[in-house]
């Protein structure tokens, strides 16, 4: 019924290029392109859809996961069946995926030489970087067929360090007892476990061996066929296009067939029925950093426990239980093995399946000391099929704290994590296609963008894989503009790229696309001029006037306040700005309407002499109150015609009209308080007030510098509910506090310039079967899942918790897609889509070992955040340290076969309660210790609307030793070298007096001077004669001519380059003020009110065991 | 008091430039009018004549059409016809020169929307009472403004529903005629073969009665 639905629609063409199946059609090809351009269904945007979800639940726990549920009894249930130990054995020659990719030479140099030896039969490149766990299954899956025999054989031979990996492993729950044995004495492990098998296996070591070697060096990423190149938006664009009504599709095939459907699956696009022969190559693995890091995890307790003879049961036991363990090895030149056409299937099945091993390596925490890698963590790659990975959506951009997805919300339930998304959807990108075209080919059903994850029934035809709806493929999309030919809908920009830009139509504007209008509210109160912001402020925005983005449009207005409103008449033709002063706050108006916002390219004379006079204005005012709320309205109405951004800059608590507040901080309660209070807002008023902004497309930045208590907690709604951001600036003082000025100086250098949309609105959709039900993050909810955005900037990240609803079974992969639709400093309305694609698992241990700990910590952080406003910050503390204990004891009980001693956690959450421990001890949610409640409010905020890469450094701040950078393992970026030291643990021990730290906290740095620094360093870096000389207040890095303070520079600049605000540097000696504040961030140690890491630790397992 | 303006091109109804609303009082409503005027630029095409003013409740949509371009606005029933028409002239010239030639060739919605800003500009001057009488110069020029067409806006919006009304009444009649046809041969089929089985049973029963009984 649809095709010939179809076939009627569109002509003639159609039935050739039908027939002729997804190949190219040379008939096709010769059509010239524009020929069904005329052809739009154009669907209109409807922004009102919406989704049904459960309601909204703002407990932190409340979605699910962690209602109790009683572990023991699925202990049972667990059993090791045959497939079992196949998926979760983690140890399989898995351990360099620690280190990441681009270290080369990680970890201990010994034990590398360890390693080598078993290695000789074939050494791979040394560079083994290639390791990263998903390039194994493929070639796993590969040679599976063939039977558990050959299996065997084939890791034996070709690289026998897996096997002593493979049964030294403890945990695996597989794994037998006895296989443990082969560590106890590392340096002679090897000898023993290897001799047997190369003799028996030798010969076909020629067969496989040496063919694969080739390709393996490159990343998996490096072998697929590199994106398209950006869309050229006027090449192919249609010029007229016809608006049919959107009827006529409707009416003409409801094609749902849901027999179809559930029979086809997710899986097999015609787009990727191909397997890539070279990704079993490219599954190489690299035996010599195998070892690192595995040696000293081994807990003494199984060196003595577990010590059966090797020799006896591995063969057997390997081949019986282990057929993955050839995961590594390259064997696609197998011969007679079944072609590539024949096992993709197969593979591609299985490979979603396929644990990650290393992820699932039990860590014995109590053992481990150094668990922190070298150098930060990477987001974990999810287990698909690499077709499907080199298309997904980068980590940075979206990020799921399960990269796994379980199959039930039983199995979520059991998991105990919390399953959710973290977005940065309008991160700056480097390469962005961009995509011109009168129809954006959506789902009718669901509307969900077309995405490279959909399936392609056949050329005409493709599948939602989002709402399982089959849908037509509209006669324009038919038409390739990157490689102009035709009949390949599956090659289009739409379908290769998971984050692509569309240039929307104007069915997607209700309005015409607004201009660019910024509002600058500035506190000119006694107290602001005393701080002096005001000439920093004015002398920005002048040497920034003309990167504002916008274009001939832009508007520009600006109010002042202290307990009266002042405004300024910019219109053209006057010789000099007007102030015009409104003293009746109660009843705010607009003196002239339509001159206070004005044109910035026809009025930037008088707004430049407005700015330059402007400091000079104020200098004596003795006016010490503020009256904020009223300024707020003022500048509501005066934006509230066309929408735009409101930047405010307060210095003091608002004191008089609207709005006001009372100081309800009390400070000596600082410290003592068991429980801190008012950490919710005073009035809603400034909440209120938000929800009318949101409406009318404004957005309120709210920049706070003051030393004094301004109640941030009321005042932030005002920025958190109408998408805005909010920055603080505690203590600021242009003379007595130089670091506070540079970075106001940067961050609203950078805030001025940044990319800005106006008029956002926010959309997630995932898979039927999921449903999103909590946001964190500024916005304003909008019909249960729309995030209204009045204005969206590239620095703001976005959480959501979801639950799974229905049962996954019979679906393989699921996919998210968010959804951004702005209008750009341009006038151009945009429509930013992402989507992201996951496997979906039945296993507990599988989804243990998808867990991304750094998302599940920022989504916990988020879900604290709320708890501690909802309820109070005692609750959000026991929360946080219980999802520690119930994700471990759960993954104990019920993912672990074999019961050890020991505080025992997968590998991939080994950092979980490193991290949970850092939050308790963060700004945010610490105890004991004297926090102002600003600062906390402002660290809650942080927590929720920092992208997760730099909410991480504020949880658990990075420290480095300065004093011997050398250039080994450097970055070269733009002909700088930027030396790349190790991340060392918070820990007062890795601190030496002889040394220099850098501490990388985030919005701060800290570099800490050693007592018996080396001279060398201080005078080569600091510029000073001895530690004595070293001033009490630095924060520059002097620019010498030495390759240490060169070196130093680098890494500095280059830390900060990579976030969007700027981080202060202090230079700390022992008797500085700041040096408490420093120390409060060595996390793992004891303080007086918190328990060190070790502490924590056994404090968890004790609260396991119970 | 004009409170939308909207420049399109004529061919297929794409906004070029717009001019955002500025009244708070009336901005709820505007949106109401914001789609009428969607629709309306739709319908245009080179046969709608290149002045009109559409009576719209109490607002008036006044367009005029002129090299491929349309320039629509809305003004208030008492806004005078002549300093509504004056506008939209003086709108479309400054327009065409500006960017006349690269009409034809623009895809993206609102291609033009810094002209925005020339426009609000114009407004004022023609809104403006004071500045009014400065214009009264151009406005003579306008005296064959009295000729100018009025219409109803639900009638020139719901002409073309009627005839798509139609359209679909007449298909739906053809479609139904093609069943009707087919159904009747179908059913001539079925009656001849009727009649040919009821001619073949009559023979073999003749034939078996003859074989069984005469012989």
């Amino acid at each position: 019924m649809s095709t010939a639905g179809f076939n009627s629609q569109n002509g003639t063409g159609t039935g050739q290029t039908y027939t002729n199946g997804p190949s190219q059609n040379p008939v096709a090809l010769q059509q010239p392109p524009g020929v069904g351009y005329g052809m739009n269904h154009q669907p209109a945007y409807n922004p009102m859809q919406t989704k049904v979800l459960g309601p909204p639940s703002p407990a932190l726990y409340a979605s699910g996961p962690y209602q109790p549920v009683p572990p023991g009894p699925q202990l049972g249930s667990y059993p090791p069946p045959p497939a079992q130990p196949l998926l979760t054995r983690p140890p399989i020659g898995v351990l360099p995926s620690h280190t990441p990719p681009q270290s080369a030479s990680p970890g201990p140099g010994p034990r590398q030489a360890q390693a080598t030896p078993p290695a000789q039969a074939t050494p791979p490149p040394p560079a083994v970087t290639s390791t990263s766990y998903y390039t194994g299954p493929p070639a796993w899956q590969y040679a599976a067929p063939r039977g558990p025999a050959p299996n065997h054989v084939n890791p034996a031979a070709a690289a026998p360090p897996h096997m002593s990996h493979g049964s030294a492993q403890p945990p695996g729950p597989g794994a037998p007892p006895t296989s443990i044995h082969g560590y106890p004495q590392p340096g002679t492990a090897p000898p023993p476990m290897n001799p047997p098998p190369p003799h028996t296996y030798q010969p076909n070591r020629p067969a496989y061996g040496p063919p694969p070697t080739a390709p393996p060096a490159g990343p998996p990423g490096a072998t697929g066929t590199p994106p398209p190149p950006k869309v050229d938006a006027q090449s192919w664009g249609a010029a007229s296009s016809a608006r049919p009504p959107t009827e006529p599709d409707t009416q003409e095939g409801d094609v749902e067939c849901p027999g179809d459907v559930a029979g086809n699956g997710p899986q097999a696009p015609n787009s990727y029925n191909h397997v890539d022969n070279r990704m079993a190559g490219a599954a190489q693995p690299g035996p010599p950093g195998r070892h690192l890091g595995h040696y000293p995890s081994l807990p003494p307790g199984y060196q003595n426990t577990l010590a059966p003879p090797p020799s006896s049961l591995h063969p057997a036991l390997q081949a019986a239980t282990q057929p993955y363990i050839q995961g590594p090895q390259p064997y696609q030149q197998q011969p007679g093995g079944p072609g590539p056409d024949q096992l993709s299937p197969s593979m591609a099945a299985m490979s979603l399946q396929s644990g990650t091993p290393e992820a699932l390596r039990v860590v014995n925490l109590l053992q481990e000391r150094n668990l922190l890698p070298p150098a930060p963590v990477p987001a974990p790659t999810p287990c698909l099929t690499q077709d499907l990975q080199k298309l997904n959506c980068s980590p940075e951009v979206f990020r799921c704290t399960l990269t796994s997805i379980p199959q039930t919300q039983s199995l979520l339930n059991k998991a105990k994590l919390p399953l959710g998304l973290l977005l940065h959807p309008f991160k700056d990108l480097s390469q962005l296609p961009v995509v011109t075209s009168s129809t954006i080919v959506r789902c009718r059903s669901c509307r969900t963008y077309i995405n490279p994850f959909v399936s392609f029934l056949d050329q005409r035809r493709w599948k939602c894989n989002l709402c399982y709806r089959v849908n037509d493929v509209p006669e324009e999309f038919m038409y390739n503009p990157v490689s102009r030919s035709y009949g390949e809908p599956h090659k289009r920009p739409e379908v290769q790229n998971a984050t692509i830009e569309f240039i929307a139509p104007s069915e997607y504007m209700l309005r015409p696309p607004q201009p660019a209008v910024y509002l600058f509210v500035l506190d000119v109160s006694h107290n602001a001029v005393e701080t002096g912001y005001l000439s920093v402020f004015c002398q920005s925005l002048l040497d920034n006037i003309n990167a504002l983005p916008g274009d001939s449009r832009t508007k520009v207005g600006f109010i002042t306040f202290d307990s009266t409103i002042h405004f300024y008449n910019l219109q053209e033709g006057l010789s000099q700005p007007q102030m015009l002063i409104v003293s009746d706050i109660e009843d705010i108006f607009l003196p002239t309407p339509d001159s206070l916002l004005v044109n910035l390219n026809e009025c930037k004379e008088l707004v430049q002499d407005l700015l330059k006079s402007l400091p000079n204005l104020f200098e004596k005012t003795m006016e010490t109150q503020s009256a904020l709320g009223s300024a707020l309205q003022a500048a509501f109405k005066l934006l509230s015609p066309t929408g735009g951004r409101m930047s405010v800059f307060q210095t003091q608590l608002p004191n008089l009209g609207v709005g006001a507040l009372q100081s309800r901080e009390d400070p000596n309660q600082r410290a003592s308080a068991k429980d801190v209070q008012h950490l919710s807002p005073a009035t809603d008023f400034y909440k209120k007030l938000a929800l009318d902004c949101s409406g009318q497309q404004v957005a309120v930045d709210l920049f706070l510098l003051s030393a004094q208590y301004c109640d941030l907690a009321s005042l932030g709604c005002i920025s958190r509910f109408s998408a805005g951001s909010v920055y603080y600036y505690p203590s600021y003082h242009h003379q007595h506090n130089p670091a506070q000025v540079e970075r106001f100086q940067r961050d609203l250098k950078r805030y001025l310039t940044r990319k800005i949309g106006f008029e956002a609105v926010m959309r997630i959709r995932c898979t039927k079967g999921l449903s999103i039900h909590t946001f964190h993050g500024n916005f304003f909810v909008r019909s249960t899942d729309l995030l209204s955005l009045p204005n969206v900037n590239p620095d703001a990240g976005f959480a959501v918790q979801m639950s799974i609803e229905e049962n996954l079974d019979d679906m393989q992969v699921v996919s998210f897609q968010a959804a951004l639709l702005y209008t750009s400093s341009k006038g151009e309305r945009r429509i930013r889509v992402h989507t992201m694609c996951l496997p979906v698992v039945s296993s507990l241990s599988d989804v243990f070992a998808g867990a991304d700990v750094q998302a599940v910590t920022g989504l916990l952080a988020c879900m604290a955040v709320d708890r501690s406003v909802t309820s109070s910050l005692s609750d959000a503390r026991d929360a946080m340290t219980n999802a520690a204990i119930d994700s471990l004891s759960s993954y104990r009980q019920s993912a672990l076969t074999i019961q050890q001693p020991g505080l025992l956690a997968p590998a991939c959450l080994r950092l979980f309660p490193l991290y949970i421990l850092a939050l308790l001890k963060q700004k945010a949610f610490r105890t004991g210790t004297s926090t102002r409640l600003d600062e906390r409010v402002f660290a809650m905020y942080q927590l929720k609307y920092q992208p997760l890469a730099f909410a991480m450094l504020m949880i658990h701040p990075a420290l480095y030793r300065l004093d011997d950078l050398s250039d080994e393992g450097a970055l070269n970026i733009n002909e700088r070298t930027i030396p790349q030291p190790r991340v060392l643990q918070l820990s007062v021990e890795k601190l030496s007096r002889e040394g220099a730290f850098l501490m990388d906290a985030g919005l701060v740095m800290y570099l800490w001077i050693g007592r018996n620094c080396h001279q060398n360093f201080l005078s080569q870096v600091l510029g000073v004669s001895s530690y004595a000389a070293v001033p009490e207040k630095l924060c520059l890095l002097p620019e010498l001519d030495t390759a240490e303070s060169q070196r130093t520079r680098a890494l500095v600049s280059w830390l900060r380059d990579q976030r969007p605000f700027f981080p202060s540097l202090h230079i700390i000696r022992d008797e500085s003020q700041l040096k408490p504040h420093f120390m409060q961030n060595m996390i793992e140690d004891r303080t007086e009110s918190a328990l060190s890491y070790y502490e924590f630790l056994l404090h968890l397992q004790q609260q396991i065991s119970k | 008091m004009i409170f939308l303006t909207v420049i399109a091109r004529l061919a297929d109804g794409l906004p070029l430039a717009a001019s955002i609303q500025e009244d708070e009082q009336s901005g709820r409503d505007l949106q109401h009018y914001q789609s009428q005027a969607k629709q309306l630029l739709r319908k245009l095409d080179a046969q709608s004549p290149d002045r009109c003013m559409l009576e719209a409740g109490n607002m008036n949509f006044c367009y005029f059409i002129s090299q491929g371009v349309c320039c629509l606005c809305l003004c208030d029933a008492s806004f005078p016809k002549k300093m509504a028409f004056g506008y939209l002239e003086d709108l479309h010239n400054e327009f065409c020169e500006q960017y006349g030639k690269r009409v034809p060739a623009v895809t993206r919605p609102y291609s033009f929307i810094e002209f925005d800003t020339y426009i609000q500009k114009t407004k004022k001057s023609y809104v403006d009472s004071r500045a009014r009488r400065n214009l009264s110069s151009v406005s003579t020029e306008l005296q064959d403004v009295q000729r100018i067409m009025v219409a109803n806006i639900e009638e020139v919006l719901q002409r073309g529903e009627a005839l798509s009304a139609l359209d679909t009444k007449a298909s739906n009649l053809r479609s139904q005629a093609e069943k009707y046809r087919s159904d009747a041969r179908f059913l001539n089929t079925r009656s001849t073969y009727a009649k040919v089985a009821a001619v073949v049973l009559v023979f073999v029963t003749l034939i078996i009665y003859v074989r069984f009984w005469w012989l």
